[in-house]
C-alpha cells in the first residue's frame, strides 16, 4: 500500500515537474499548474498534503502555517494569500475563511482548497482575480474541527458534529464510554429495527418498500425501531448514551455566550476549546481582518448574526451593508436565503459570527452549503415534487436520486442481524454522506458559486485612496488645505457595532511638515461654500475618526494651516489601508 | 488588640512575626471558640513575602502543599495551596471548598485572609482534614497586589496586562502622576465654571454635584492626580493596568467595558483558575474575597444582592474621562460627504432589512434566559452561612463595595452551581448607621451614593467619620497645588488602599476568624452515605436488595440552581449486576438530582435474579458530597 506521503510527494513531484514544461494549451483549457480533481472529499491528512502542494507550487504568494492543534493532535492548517509585491499583510483588509467547525459539515474545506486554487491559477489569466489578490489578504482555514472530520470521514461518522474533548455526557463519572457500534463492520450506523407482527409502531409503506411510516393511533404496525447500531457497553443498561465528545463546538466563542443549561453544548467559557481559541488568538493578531466567512451545512441559506432575538437588532448602518452582500449573494447563490441567524435559523449564543461581527468588527457571514431544492434544480421539477404521487414527491425523492444518479450508492437496504441484546432484528439506512453533503458530482457548482461569494464579500472591504487636493493661500502663510478621502468599497472601515464596543482602533488623519495647524474641520459640500463643520479634537496632527469612514463614501477634510513647504496627511484605517497626499503649501 | 497602630504599614518591607502567646481581651470575646495561632502576619506583604509565607506553611505540614496554578503576565505565580490530609479518600474525591482572594489588585487583604485560612487549617482541629480538601488561591492578581507596595502607591484593581483603555491607538500612555509627590495618587479638585460640582456643605473634604434647582451653581471639575500625559484634551485616562479580574467572569460579564478584558475568562490568572475549577468538580463550596458583599447581608427574599456603597468622590472623578469615547464620532453617513451610492437604493433609503425578514419565523422571546437571582430555594443556606459568618467574624456592616458584575463568586452560584460567597472581610470601625432606605422595587443592581442633597449623611460621610473615629487616616486633605496645565488646584482624596483594607494590625484576628469561617463552612457541605441495607430472599434465586441513601451533611448533594442549570451532577447509585439480572424495581444506575442534607434520606430497591451466597456491591457518588460504597450478601 502506498502511503500517503509517498502520494503527495508524487503529486509534489509532478507539480514540480509541470513549472518547467510548459506545455502548450490544448483546446479551450487553461494550462494548469496543479491539475487537481475535485471530486473526493479529503479527509485531514490529505488536506494538509494538498495545502502544502499548493503552497510549494506558489510560494511567494502563499504561507501555509498551523495555528495550534485541535485537541486531538492535528495540525489547524492556514494559509495566507499574499502578494508581497503590493505591500505587507496588515497593511490589506483581510478575508478571513474557515469551515467544518462542525464535524460532519466537511464540504466548506474544498470550497476553501478550491478557492485559493482558483486564486492562484487565474492570477495572470483574469485581470479581476489579479487586482482582488493584489489588493487584499486572504486567510483560508479549511478545518476548524480536525478532529471531528477525520471521524467522520475515516470512521462510521455517527454523531460527528462535536469536537472531541471527552464529555461525561450521562454524568456517571466515565468519559465517551458508550458511542454506537458498527456491529456488522460494514463502515455504516444504521438504524436497527425489528419484527413484530402487530405490535409495532411503523409498517412498511406501499409507495416504496424501504421507508417505513409510523402507523396512526389505534392501528398496529409491525415494526419497532430501537435506535442507533450499538450496543451497551459500558454495562450500565443503557445504550449508546455517551458517544464521543457531546458538545458544539461553534457554541464557544466570546460574544452572547451562555452557560450550557441556556446554551447547550457552550462548554465552561468561552473559547475553552483549543480550537477556538487558536482561531481567536489569531485573528487578535491581526486587525486588518475586515471580513469573515464560516461554511457550514446545510439549508441553502447565508445566514448573519445576530445568533439571538435578545441581542437586540444591529445598528441600521450595518444592516444595509449586511442586506446588500447578502441579497447579492442570493443572486449568486440559487436556491440560498439570506438570514438572519435566530430568526431564519434557530437561536444560537456563543456563535463564531456572532463573536467576529461584535468582538472583533468584521462583516461575517455564514454560509450553510447545499440545499436538498438542488436534487431536482429546475421550476418544472420543483413544481411535479408537489405532487404526492410523484416518485420525487418529498417524501420519495431521495430515493428516486439514489436510484438514477447516485446508482443505489447512498442507501444500505435492511438486512437481517442478531443483536446481543435486541435479538434477531434488521439493520439498515441512509449513509453519512446523504442529505447533508452534496452529491459529489454537483460539487463544482457548490465550490465556485460560493467561492464566488466570499470573493465578492472580500471585494466589498474597505479600501481607501486619495482623491483631489487644494491649496489655497487664505493671507500672510496661512492656507487652507483639502483632501479628498474615499473609501471605494461598501464596507465601512469601522462598523457601527465595533464603535460601540471600541474593538477597532480609530482611523487616524496624520499630518506632518512644516505646518502648525489652526484648525480642521469636514467640508459639508464641497461644491457650496460654507463654514467646515469643525473637528473638536485637542491633537489635530492626529485626528481619531472613531467612526470610520462609511463605505462608498468620500469626504473631504480641510486644515488650516500656517506654514510652508511640503505638507502629508495620512489616513490610516487598520482595517482599510493606510494612504497619503501631499501637497505644497505655496 | 494587642497593637494600637491603626494606619497601613505595607511597605516596611520585612515580615512582622507576631508570636501569639496571649489572647487579648478583645480578641476572647469574637473568637472565643479557637486557640492561639502560631507566626501569624500582621503587615501586608508584597509577592516575595507572601510567596515565603506560603512556602513555609506548605513545607510544614505533610496536609498542604503548593503549586503554580499559572503565571500573571508580569511572570508571577499564581499559588495554590491544597490542604487535606493525605491518605483515605483521595483529595479530588473529598468535598472540597475554594478560597481565592485578591482578585480586585486592591483588596490585598482578601490574599491576607486566604493566608491566615491556611494556617489556620493546618493547626485547628475542626477543619476535618481527613474528609475534606481546601483550595486556597490566596492572590490571583499578582501583578495588581504589587502596585500596593510601589514607590507611588495607586490602588490599582486591574491586573497588567496592556491595554489601550480609550482605544486611540495608544497603549497605557496617560497614567496618573503624583504631582505632589507624597508617593499617593489621589485626586484633583480645579475650579472650573463649567465643573459640575461644589464643595459638601457638610463636610469640606466632600463633594457634591451641585443642583441648579437649589440654586447651586457648579464651581469644581475633579480629576485623578496627574496631567494629560498624551496632549488629547483627557487627564490619566490610560494607565497602566488592563483588566479586574473579577470583572472577567461569565455570569452578567459586563461586555465591551474598559476593564473587564475583550471577553470572558480572557486572562492567563483567570483562565488558569477557571481550568482548575471547572477541573474540580468536588469543589463545594467557594469563598471569594473582594469587594462584593454576599455574607454581611445575604441576598434579599427576591434573592438579590444588596446595594453597592460607592464613593462619589471616586466616581466624579472616574466622570472626568466618559466624553472620551464621543470624541471622533462624525455623524450621517457621508459624514458631511458624498457618495454612498448602494446597489439596492439611493443613499439615505430606509434598508429593506432583508435579512430580518422572517424565513422559518421562530419567538423573539422564545428561549431560556440565565437566572439573576438566588433561586428561592437557596435562599435559607445563603442565610445560613451568612449567619455563621457574622456569629464567628463579628462583621455587621458592610464597608466600600461595588455591583458584582463579572465577578468569581457570581460564577461559582450561577454557573458552577455551589454555594458562593464573597465578603471584603472586614468591618467599618465603628458602624454609624445610615438611616435605612425605603425599600426600592427596582431589580437592578443599585448604588447607594455618598452625598444625598441634605437630610442624613450618605455612605461617604458616614464612612469617613467611622474612619475619623477609630483614628484610621483614610482621607488625604486637600492642600493646594500649583499645576504646570492646570493653574492653582487642589490635591487630596481618600487615600490609596485606606477604605478598602484595615489596618495591618488587624489581619492575624481577621485572619484566623476567616480561617475558621472556612471550617464552619466545610461542615456544612453536603456527606453522602449508605445509612441501610436490606436483603429479601423470595427463593428461586430471586431477591430484593433495597438501600438507604443519607445526605449527613447541611447544605443539599445540589442547590435547587445546581438542578436547573445543570452545573452538578445528579448523585448516582448504582447496584453492581449486570443489567438483565434485574427483573424490576430501580434502574442499574438511578440518580437523585437533589437530596437534602441534615439527614435526608432516599430508598432504592431492585428485584434481581443472583445466585444465593454471592455478594452485590452498591455505590453512591455525589458530585459534592463524596462517595460511599456496602456490599450486601444474598442470603
Amino acid at each position: 500500500m502506498i502511503n500517503k506521503t509517498t502520494i503527495g510527494l508524487l503529486l509534489g513531484l509532478v507539480a514540480l515537474t509541470a513549472v518547467n514544461v510548459h506545455a502548450q494549451q490544448r483546446g479551450s483549457d487553461p494550462d494548469h499548474r496543479l491539475s487537481l480533481t475535485w471530486d473526493r472529499w479529503l479527509d485531514h491528512d490529505e488536506i494538509g498534503e494538498r495545502m502544502q502542494l499548493m503552497q510549494r507550487t506558489w510560494p511567494n504568494f502563499l504561507t501555509l502555517r498551523s495555528l495550534g492543534n485541535s485537541h486531538g493532535g492535528r495540525e489547524m492548517w492556514l494559509m495566507t494569500i499574499n502578494n508581497p509585491a503590493t505591500g505587507g499583510e496588515l497593511d490589506k483588509a483581510g478575508m478571513f475563511i474557515e469551515a467544518n467547525v462542525h464535524g460532519n459539515e466537511i464540504q466548506g474545506a474544498e470550497v476553501i482548497l478550491y478557492t485559493i486554487w482558483y486564486l492562484m491559477e487565474n492570477y495572470d489569466r483574469i485581470d479581476e482575480i489579479k487586482r482582488l489578490v493584489d489588493e487584499r489578504v486572504f486567510y483560508l482555514l479549511p478545518s476548524v474541527n480536525p478532529d471531528g472530520r477525520d471521524y467522520f470521514l475515516d470512521n462510521a461518522g455517527s454523531g460527528a458534529r462535536t469536537g472531541h474533548i471527552p464529555v461525561d455526557s450521562d454524568g456517571d463519572g466515565l468519559f465517551d464510554e458508550d458511542g454506537p457500534n458498527d456491529l456488522n463492520g460494514n463502515g455504516v450506523i444504521e438504524q436497527i429495527r425489528k419484527y413484530v407482527p402487530g405490535q409495532g409502531t411503523h409498517r412498511i409503506s406501499h409507495v416504496d418498500p424501504r421507508l417505513l411510516e409510523r402507523v396512526f393511533p389505534g392501528e398496529n404496525g409491525d415494526w419497532v425501531l430501537l435506535g442507533r447500531e450499538g450496543i451497551d457497553d459500558d454495562g450500565d443498561g443503557r445504550v449508546n448514551e455517551d458517544p464521543v465528545g457531546g458538545y458544539d463546538p461553534n457554541r464557544n466563542y466570546g460574544s452572547d455566550w451562555q452557560p450550557n443549561y441556556i446554551q447547550g453544548g457552550s462548554m465552561n467559557y468561552p473559547f475553552q476549546l483549543p480550537e477556538a481559541r487558536a482561531i481567536n488568538d489569531f485573528m487578535m493578531t491581526r486587525p486588518n481582518i475586515a471580513g469573515f466567512q464560516s461554511f457550514h451545512n446545510s439549508g441553502g441559506m447565508i445566514l448573519r448574526g445576530p445568533g439571538a432575538a435578545w441581542q437586540g437588532r444591529y445598528p441600521t448602518s450595518d444592516i444595509r451593508v449586511y442586506d446588500e452582500i447578502g441579497e447579492n449573494g442570493e443572486r449568486m447563490l440559487p436556491y440560498y436565503d439570506y438570514l438572519v441567524i435566530w430568526r431564519g435559523l434557530y437561536t444560537v449564543h456563543g456563535g463564531s459570527i456572532d463573536w467576529t461581527n461584535d468582538g472583533l468588527g468584521i462583516i461575517s457571514y455564514s454560509n450553510e452549503l447545499w440545499n436538498g431544492g438542488q436534487y431536482f434544480n429546475s421550476p418544472l421539477l420543483q413544481e411535479q415534487r408537489q405532487n404526492p404521487n410523484s416518485p420525487i414527491s418529498p417524501q420519495r425523492s431521495r430515493f428516486f436520486f439514489d436510484d438514477f444518479l447516485e446508482f443505489g450508492d447512498q442507501y444500505v437496504e435492511w438486512a437481517p442481524f442478531e443483536h446481543p441484546v435486541y435479538g434477531q432484528v434488521e439493520m439498515g439506512g441512509w449513509k453519512k454522506l446523504s442529505g447533508r453533503v452534496n452529491p459529489r458530482f454537483m460539487s463544482m457548482e457548490l465550490f465556485h458559486r460560493n467561492m464566488a461569494f466570499t470573493l465578492y464579500h472580500a471585494d466589498q472591504m474597505p479600501l481607501m485612496s486619495i482623491g483631489e487636493t487644494s491649496v489655497e493661500r487664505v493671507g500672510g502663510n496661512l492656507y487652507r488645505v483639502r483632501v479628498d478621502i474615499t473609501n471605494e468599497r461598501l464596507i465601512p472601515t469601522i462598523t457601527e457595532r465595533a464603535r460601540q464596543n471600541h474593538v477597532v482602533r480609530p482611523d487616524l488623519i496624520t499630518v506632518q511638515g512644516n505646518v502648525d495647524i489652526v484648525a480642521a474641520g469636514w467640508v459639508a459640500d464641497k461644491f457650496r461654500p460654507g463654514p467646515t463643520q469643525m473637528i473638536d479634537q485637542e491633537e489635530l496632527d492626529r485626528i481619531l475618526v472613531r467612526s470610520g469612514h462609511p463605505g462608498r463614501t468620500t469626504r473631504t477634510i480641510e486644515y488650516l494651516v500656517r506654514g510652508s513647504g511640503a505638507m502629508t496627511v495620512t489616513y490610516s484605517a487598520v482595517k482599510g489601508g493606510t494612504v497619503s497626499a501631499s501637497v505644497q503649501l505655496r | 488588640m494587642m497593637n494600637n497602630d491603626r494606619t497601613l504599614h505595607p511597605n516596611e518591607g520585612s515580615t512582622r512575626m507576631i508570636i501569639r502567646t496571649t489572647v487579648s481581651a478583645g480578641a476572647v470575646a469574637l473568637f472565643a471558640t479557637v486557640g492561639p495561632l502560631p507566626a501569624q502576619t500582621a503587615s501586608y506583604l508584597d509577592f516575595d513575602g507572601l510567596s515565603r509565607e506560603l512556602r513555609s506553611l506548605a513545607s510544614g505540614s505533610n496536609a498542604a502543599s503548593m503549586q503554580a496554578l499559572g503565571t500573571s503576565h508580569e511572570g508571577r505565580e499564581v499559588w495554590l495551596v491544597t490542604v487535606g490530609a493525605p491518605g483515605g479518600t483521595p483529595l479530588e474525591s473529598r468535598p472540597g471548598v475554594l478560597v481565592v482572594g485578591n482578585l480586585e489588585g486592591d483588596h490585598v487583604v482578601g490574599s491576607h485572609l486566604a493566608l491566615e485560612t491556611v494556617r489556620y487549617l493546618l493547626s485547628s482541629d475542626d477543619a476535618n482534614l481527613d474528609n475534606t480538601v481546601y483550595y486556597v488561591v490566596p492572590r490571583l492578581n499578582p501583578d495588581g497586589a504589587e502596585a500596593m507596595f510601589a514607590a507611588v502607591r495607586h490602588a490599582r484593581t486591574r491586573n497588567a496586562l496592556p491595554y489601550d483603555d480609550d482605544n486611540d491607538g495608544r497603549i497605557d500612555e496617560d497614567p496618573p502622576e503624583d504631582l505632589n509627590g507624597d508617593g499617593l495618587i489621589t485626586m484633583m479638585r480645579v475650579p472650573d465654571p463649567l465643573g459640575a460640582y461644589i464643595v459638601h456643605p457638610d463636610d469640606a473634604r466632600l463633594m457634591k454635584e451641585a443642583d441648579a434647582s437649589e440654586g447651586q451653581a457648579g464651581a469644581y471639575t475633579l480629576y485623578w492626580e496627574g496631567r494629560d500625559s498624551d496632549g488629547d484634551g483627557f487627564l490619566n485616562e490610560d494607565g497602566a493596568g488592563g483588566v479586574d479580574l473579577n470583572r472577567n467572569f461569565q455570569h452578567v460579564y459586563p461586555y465591551w467595558e474598559r476593564d473587564a478584558g475583550p471577553y470572558m475568562v480572557s486572562e492567563p490568572e483567570s483562565r488558569a483558575l477557571m481550568d482548575f475549577v471547572i477541573a474540580h468538580r468536588n469543589i463545594a463550596a467557594v469563598i471569594a474575597y473582594g469587594h462584593s458583599d454576599n455574607l454581611v447581608t445575604p441576598p434579599d427574599s427576591r434573592g438579590n444582592l444588596s446595594d453597592a456603597n460607592v464613593l462619589d468622590l471616586v466616581i466624579a472623578a472616574d466622570a472626568s474621562n466618559t466624553d472620551i469615547f464621543a470624541t471622533g464620532v462624525f455623524p450621517g453617513g457621508g459624514g458631511g460627504g458624498f457618495g454612498g451610492f448602494f446597489f439596492g437604493g439611493l443613499p439615505g433609503a430606509v434598508p429593506q432589512l432583508r435579512g430580518a425578514q422572517p424565513g422559518r419565523d421562530n419567538d423573539p422571546e422564545s428561549g431560556r434566559r440565565p437566572a439573576e437571582s438566588v433561586n428561592r430555594d437557596d435562599l435559607t443556606y445563603f442565610e445560613a452561612a451568612s449567619d455563621a459568618y457574622k456569629e464567628i467574624t463579628g462583621i455587621e456592616k458592610v464597608g466600600v463595595s461595588r455591583d458584582a458584575r463579572g465577578a468569581l463568586f457570581q460564577y461559582g452560584y450561577y454557573q458552577f452551581g455551589v454555594p458562593s460567597f464573597s465578603t471584603q472581610g472586614w468591618a467599618l470601625p465603628e458602624p454609624a448607621e445610615p438611616e435605612e432606605e425605603a425599600e426600592d422595587e427596582e431589580a437592578t443592581p443599585r448604588q447607594r451614593g455618598g452625598a444625598p442633597s441634605g437630610g442624613e449623611p450618605g455612605f461617604e460621610a458616614s464612612l469617613l467619620e467611622a474612619m475619623d473615629g477609630a483614628g484610621i487616616d483614610a482621607f488625604v486633605d486637600w492642600m493646594p497645588y500649583d499645576h504646570p496645565d492646570l493653574g492653582s488646584v487642589e490635591i487630596g482624596g481618600f487615600r490609596p488602599y485606606a477604605t478598602t483594607n484595615p489596618p495591618a494590625a488587624d489581619l492575624p484576628d481577621l485572619g484566623r476568624a476567616h480561617g475558621e469561617f472556612t471550617a464552619r463552612l466545610a461542615s456544612m457541605l453536603p456527606r453522602v452515605r449508605i445509612a441501610q441495607s436490606e436483603v429479601m430472599n423470595h427463593g428461586g434465586g430471586v431477591f430484593t436488595v433495597s438501600v438507604a441513601i443519607e445526605n449527613t451533611g447541611f447544605f443539599p448533594t445540589s442547590l435547587q440552581h445546581g438542578v436547573v442549570s445543570r452545573s452538578v451532577q445528579p448523585t448516582t447509585v448504582q447496584i453492581q449486576v449486570p443489567p438483565e439480572s434485574i427483573l424490576t424495581g430501580d434502574a442499574k444506575s438511578s440518580t437523585i438530582r437533589k437530596l437534602d442534607g441534615s439527614g435526608a434520606r432516599a430508598e432504592y430497591s431492585w428485584v434481581i435474579q443472583a445466585r444465593e451466597g454471592s455478594t452485590i456491591e452498591i455505590r453512591v457518588r455525589s458530585e459534592k458530597g463524596g462517595s460511599d460504597t456496602t456490599t450486601v450478601t444474598l442470603r
